[in-house]
């Protein structure tokens, strides 16, 4: 299946926004605010999602009309008929698309299945807003079409698997190692490079000594802790 | 806005695709999927973390209940996702340098896809055709894909030098010790907020602070 590559899952989901306002707000908007105002790094909700690698959201508006001239097989061939009339110009020009809704996009890379995922995405995503408020996931969702009948975390999942769309390719660059894996290993490489360095040229009984207490202190078996800990974003 | 997350930039790009063409697409994603040989030139790009290719079919946009307008389109529209390290030049300029001709064969079929060569209007049509994140999450801001990957081999040397040298003579570990430090010289280095994209960082992170006072 192409939304896997090994053990790391791509998830696209897009979720149509209601159309409408509150007040003089569009419900899109209101939606996109929040995503804006989302903390970042490791206060956002998403650094308690287990197995987050990195994911994103954002609002698609609408799509694009390609008005750029290009190298387009198709259409250069189809220009040629403009030499004869005008309606045959315009024919060759690239149709004009409009959405009838605007789509909440999320797109998520993590590790391991998608209910497990789903299942944390719905239960540990929180945090809180610029007006001091705690939120879930479900004010992320709220003005999405039919998100006012998801009650609950099987529902939650039955929804995002309603608005999930399966990649073509999934290309993985990285690892597919668990996210507590892939932080344990970061810390050991930061502290052991550091210990490198500070070891210089020291004798072979002072580094023995010092790597045993870096090794008793490191616990690189230890994936829990020490470690980084999810969007850490200074050493 | 934030398409920055530490050293991680989030790239969303959506183009139509002529629906009759969806299909030699796929067989196009299929084929590379299933000959993972067609994918060295994007391993070579070794600054992309996660990427992927999502097509829409123009009656697939997801329609979730019977007042949701259905979708009327002219095309089918593929999706890019991509998160990778360094900024947004160097990475377009990079794919269309690595791999030119992998780039035309997955959007060949897009309209009015300029092809990857020359660069200036492969830029245009990724800009006029790019749309920005909201928020954006990465585990390990302070890591490229990079570190990422020679972490791992970090963290198995050491924990095979531990097992098999840390109770040698002195002599004996050090000799291991300067092997192990040998055999990870290219994976080791210190993490640290990339001064690459600072200047971005640090606008993302003054917008953000922006957000949580207005």
């Amino acid at each position: 299946m192409a939304t896997k590559s090994g053990n790391a899952t791509a998830l696209t989901v897009l979720s149509p926004i209601k159309n409408g306002t509150m007040g003089e707000t569009s419900y899109a908007d209101m939606t996109r605010e929040r995503c804006l105002r989302l903390p970042i790094h490791e206060k956002s909700p998403l650094s308690k999602v287990p197995n987050t690698y990195l994911a994103r959201l954002f609002i698609l508006d609408d799509v694009f009309y390609e008005s750029l001239p290009a190298n387009d097989a198709v259409f250069n061939f189809s220009d040629i008929w403009s030499f004869f009339s005008d309606s045959a110009r315009k024919k060759s020009l690239p149709r004009r698309d409009h959405l009838k809704s605007k789509y909440l996009v999320f797109s998520s890379n993590f590790y391991g299945d998608l209910d497990d995922y789903l299942t944390g995405l719905w239960d540990k995503w929180s945090y809180t807003d610029h007006d001091g408020n705690q939120r879930d996931i479900r004010y992320i969702w709220e003005h999405c079409v039919a998100f006012d009948r998801v009650t609950d975390c099987a529902g939650f999942i039955q929804y995002i698997k309603r608005c999930q769309l399966d990649a073509s390719l999934f290309f993985n660059g990285s690892t597919d190692d668990s996210l507590q894996e892939q932080l344990k290993a970061l810390y050991l490489k930061q502290e052991f490079t550091k210990f490198a360095v500070a070891h210089q040229g020291k004798s072979a009984i002072e580094i023995q000594q010092a790597f045993k207490a870096f090794i008793a202190r490191v616990q690189p078996d230890n994936l829990s802790s020490p470690s980084w800990f999810p969007g850490q974003s200074t050493p | 806005m934030s398409n920055i997350a530490g050293k991680a930039y989030a790239m969303n790009v959506i183009t139509p695709i002529r629906w009759y063409m969806v299909w030699i697409n796929r067989l196009i994603f299929k084929i590379a999927l299933n000959r993972p040989s067609t994918l060295k030139g994007l391993i070579t790009l070794s600054l992309i973390h996660y990427a992927r290719w999502v097509i829409i079919p123009r009656n697939a946009f997801p329609r979730l209940d019977e007042n949701q307008p259905k979708e009327d389109l002219n095309y089918a529209y593929m999706l890019f996702f991509s998160n990778f390290n360094g900024s947004w030049d160097q990475y377009v300029d990079s794919f269309t340098f690595a791999i030119p001709a992998g780039l035309d064969l997955f959007w060949k079929w897009n309209v009015r896809y300029p092809k990857s060569v020359p660069l200036t209007p492969f830029h245009d049509y990724i800009r006029h055709n790019q749309i920005d994140t909201a928020h954006y999450y990465n585990a390990y801001p302070m890591a490229a894909s990079n570190d990422v990957k020679s972490a791992k081999k970090v963290k198995k040397a050491l924990i095979d030098f531990n097992a098999v040298s840390s109770d040698k003579a002195p002599d004996d570990f050090l000799k291991d010790y300067n092997k192990l430090l040998n055999d990870l010289q290219l994976q080791l280095g210190e993490m640290k907020p990339t001064p690459i994209v600072s200047l971005s960082s640090y606008e993302v992170k003054k917008r953000y602070e922006q957000t949580q006072t207005h």
